[in-house]
């Protein structure tokens, strides 16, 4: 969510400067941008504003610090921050004129209070759980984050992972068998990554070795594992739910963390999840850490950027991509664990209903760095479960519209905000050694 | 990319494809005094969806174990193998096709053009055709006894009810639900509220699909957090997110849809189970295919009720003792109005 780097997308310097003076850019983006959804706000909370009180819960009834529920008269807050937005809009604006650049600040406080206002339009003679709205947002994103770091590795190192959704379904799958049988959750943790390496080592194998086109190979894994996961399901799964498919060993407890899981909002949310969770945060650290500081992401970058030039000096590029492209399957296997450990318990018929897609979408609007894709999949889950709680407390929005707002979000994410992106240059190209 | 590695992939899937074939067990034939036989099509749900398709063909089984006669089942698995399924069973030769689900309802009505001769039945869905019997259920009357149940057993004055998707199938369980909540609060002064639908404005809250459970446990969290304790998922798999989602806060129970939630889900989930509004497939299935053996086959729509035992309510199993006698002789007498005809539950999707 980030309007920047401006300067190097739209190079039209508005005067020839002299030599070795600084070139001024004007990108009208932001105040465009900022316009049109202020026009917006004082459409949606001024002019057709609702009345009522809308409230905000802050607090959940388990918590050990109480935060009484803040309750605002809705017009007249969406006036306030109608304002608000208005004269940020123009204050970016005036920036621009004097060919300054608009800051990431304005933008974040620009969006931030426009969701604020948005959610006090939605909540008139309602009020919105606001741990619970982000409880379920994280809820839906682990998968999409899992899957999302695993596609990031994979295309960093030079490889299009289109079968996020079979590494993901693989993934559920084995870890509800694995677990159900022995008992061990940690078993099935491991046997889900498993099954993700194994479905990526069908990737790696067809991609590198045969150098056969990467998207296809992924596309056709996907219907494979789809396929073969409802299969299995059907015949073997069923005949046997209590030993194959048994939700009470399955499903992996909460393991609240002593201390932080009290802080107000904070704690319920981030603190208060299962095992699955906490590795997906450390996930995430390490992930990023390894792939900018240390040499094994250096080469893997090389590799996925300039083939040739990392083979010339010594880096065994069909090794290095094999490997990583497992990494990749392993981390994203663990993702689908979370569908049935995590959260439901016992395996369905494709129950990941496209993750794996979402997850892909999120790598790219992430622009390949794991921490950027792991908010694109934070904004996904978080439009997503916006969407349940508003249509539950009642919005006046017709439910099929409600239902396409992540999709939305992200297509406008995309598409405005991120603007033209650059992959790794080498990322679905066979390198054929000559 | 070349041609051969395109190649080379689709042999590697079509291999598989082979593979998994082979453990699949052998079509169950048996010889049969008559040479009458019966074939069903499964929507993309597949046969065991606990569900339509899976009523249905325990239906057929049972008609082919007393009737003696041939039956086989086409599984669908997705929504491209739906017009092929429907001609094969129709190539077999046999007299009867059931075919399961809205998704099926064009290429029914097609195949049952051009083949006059064949016989034709589909669950769920309005079809008109010369030799099309709709097999369909007023499920909004179990639903409204539901709905009833529900707001007399809710501690919170809170319940809710979401669906898959906004069909006629799925929302005419909402507005019985929701009209049974209603009936209580007029019965008793109650305020009970109804979260999730709005039957004036058809509209309400969906997950928008049938497979995302996950997306079914945090919306069901999410009407959990505004303080509902009887919940009615109306979404097929996704129910079991409701499921899972009750299972972890206290005091908090499911009304399950189509079959006995206490004998189709997961064990752990007996505790929560309130009750199911049951759909029985089955009996009608059987019933209709000893018609078309009598020579009594019509098209006139066979309509579950609770008058036929089409459509009821299930026990309450380990949930007994939240009803209390005074509550239960309520909604006796309530199936009682129903069946007699005093009180109509209505719907615009009514069947």
């Amino acid at each position: 969510m980030t309007i920047q780097d401006a300067p190097l997308q739209h190079n039209h310097p508005d005067s020839v400067p002299p030599a070795l003076e600084k070139t001024v850019v004007k990108s009208w983006k932001a105040p465009i941008a900022f316009g049109i959804f202020s026009i917006i706000a004082i459409l949606l909370f001024v002019v057709f504003g609702r009345e009522g009180v809308s409230g905000f819960r802050l607090s959940t009834d388990s918590d050990f610090v109480q935060i009484p529920t803040i309750e605002a008269p809705t017009r007249a807050t969406g006036i306030v921050l109608t304002v608000l937005l208005v004269a940020l809009a123009a204050y970016s604006a005036f920036l621009v004129s004097r060919n300054r650049p608009v800051r990431l600040w304005i933008t974040v406080v620009f969006a931030l209070l426009f969701l604020v206002a948005f959610l006090t339009w939605a909540a008139a003679g309602a009020t919105i759980p606001v741990p619970g709205l982000l409880v379920g947002a994280v809820g839906l994103s682990v998968p999409l984050v899992f899957g999302a770091l695993g596609g990031v590795i994979s295309e960093r190192v030079g490889v299009v992972n289109v079968a996020i959704e079979g590494q993901l379904l693989a993934g559920a799958f084995v870890s509800a068998v694995v677990a159900s049988v022995t008992g061990q959750a940690v078993l099935g943790l491991i046997s889900a990554m498993a099954a993700g390496v194994l479905v990526s080592f069908v990737l790696a194998a067809f991609s590198i070795k045969y150098f056969v086109d990467q998207v296809i190979v992924g596309v056709v894994l996907n219907v494979l594992v789809t396929g073969l996961t409802s299969f299995l399901y059907s015949q073997v799964l069923t005949k046997n739910t209590d030993l194959l498919n048994n939700s009470a060993t399955i499903r992996l407890p909460r393991l609240p963390i002593p201390g932080l899981s009290e802080i107000p909002i904070l704690g319920p949310v981030l603190f208060r999840q299962t095992i699955i969770v906490y590795i997906l945060y450390v996930a995430v650290a390490v992930v990023f850490f390894a792939l900018f500081k240390t040499r094994w992401g250096l080469r893997l970058r090389a590799v996925g950027e300039h083939p040739q030039a990392a083979d010339t000096v010594g880096i065994n590029v069909a090794r290095t991509r094999f490997w990583n492209v497992s990494l990749a399957g392993a981390i994203a296997g663990l993702g689908g664990a979370y569908f049935t450990m995590g959260s439901v318990g016992s395996f369905n018929k494709e129950m990941t209903a496209g993750a794996g897609f979402i997850a892909l979408a999120a790598v790219i609007f992430g622009r390949w760095d794991p921490i950027r894709a792991t908010l694109a999949a934070l904004l996904f889950g978080f439009a997503s479960n916006l969407q349940s709680v508003l249509s539950i407390i009642g919005s006046p929005v017709p439910s099929e519209f409600m239902l396409m707002l992540p999709y939305l979000v992200t297509i406008f994410a995309v598409a405005g905000v991120v603007g033209r992106v650059r992959g790794p240059a080498a990322s679905g190209k066979a390198y054929i050694k000559s | 990319m070349s041609t051969s590695s395109v190649l080379r992939s689709v042999v590697v899937v079509a291999a598989s494809a082979l593979v998994l074939a082979g453990c699949a067990p052998a079509p169950e034939t048996s010889e049969t005094a008559s040479d009458y036989c019966a074939r069903m099509v499964t929507n993309s749900g597949g046969l065991e969806d606990r569900s339509f398709n899976q009523s249905s063909w325990e239906g057929l089984e049972k008609a082919k174990a007393d009737l003696s006669i041939d039956a086989e089942v086409i599984v669908s698995t997705n929504e491209t193998d739906l017009a092929p399924n429907v001609t094969q069973a129709v190539d077999s030769g046999c007299q009867f096709v059931l075919t399961v689900g809205y998704e099926l309802a064009d290429a029914t009505t097609a195949a049952a053009k051009a083949n006059p001769d064949v016989h034709f039945a589909i669950v769920d869905e309005q079809v008109d055709g010369e030799n099309i019997k709709p097999i369909v259920f007023d499920t909004a009357q179990a639903a409204y006894l539901a709905g009833y149940l529900a707001a007399g057993t809710s501690a919170t004055g809170k319940v809710a009810t979401f669906g898959g998707g906004n069909q006629p199938p799925v929302t005419l369980f909402m507005d019985g639900f929701v009209d049974g909540v209603a009936k209580y609060n007029a019965v008793h002064g109650t305020a009970v509220q109804a979260l999730g639908w709005n039957k004036d404005a058809q509209d309400g809250v969906f997950t928008g699909d049938f497979e995302d459970i996950n997306k079914g446990k945090v919306t069901t969290q999410a009407f959990i957090d505004q303080g509902a304790d009887v919940i009615l998922p109306v979404a097929g798999q996704v129910g079991e997110g409701a499921a899972a989602a009750a299972l972890e806060n206290p005091n908090v129970s499911i009304v399950w849809v189509d079959n006995d939630g206490y004998e189709t889900l997961p064990a752990t989930y007996k505790s929560i189970i309130l009750t199911s509004v049951l759909k029985n497939t089955g009996d009608a299935v059987v019933q209709i295919v000893g018609d078309d053996l009598d020579g009594s086959f019509d098209n006139t729509p066979f309509v579950g009720t609770l008058e036929n035992g089409g459509v009821a309510l299930a026990p309450y199993h380990d949930k007994a003792a939240a009803v209390t006698p005074e509550l239960q002789a309520e909604l006796d007498g309530l199936k009682a109005d129903i069946v007699s005809g005093a009180l109509e539950v209505t719907s615009p999707s009514t069947p």
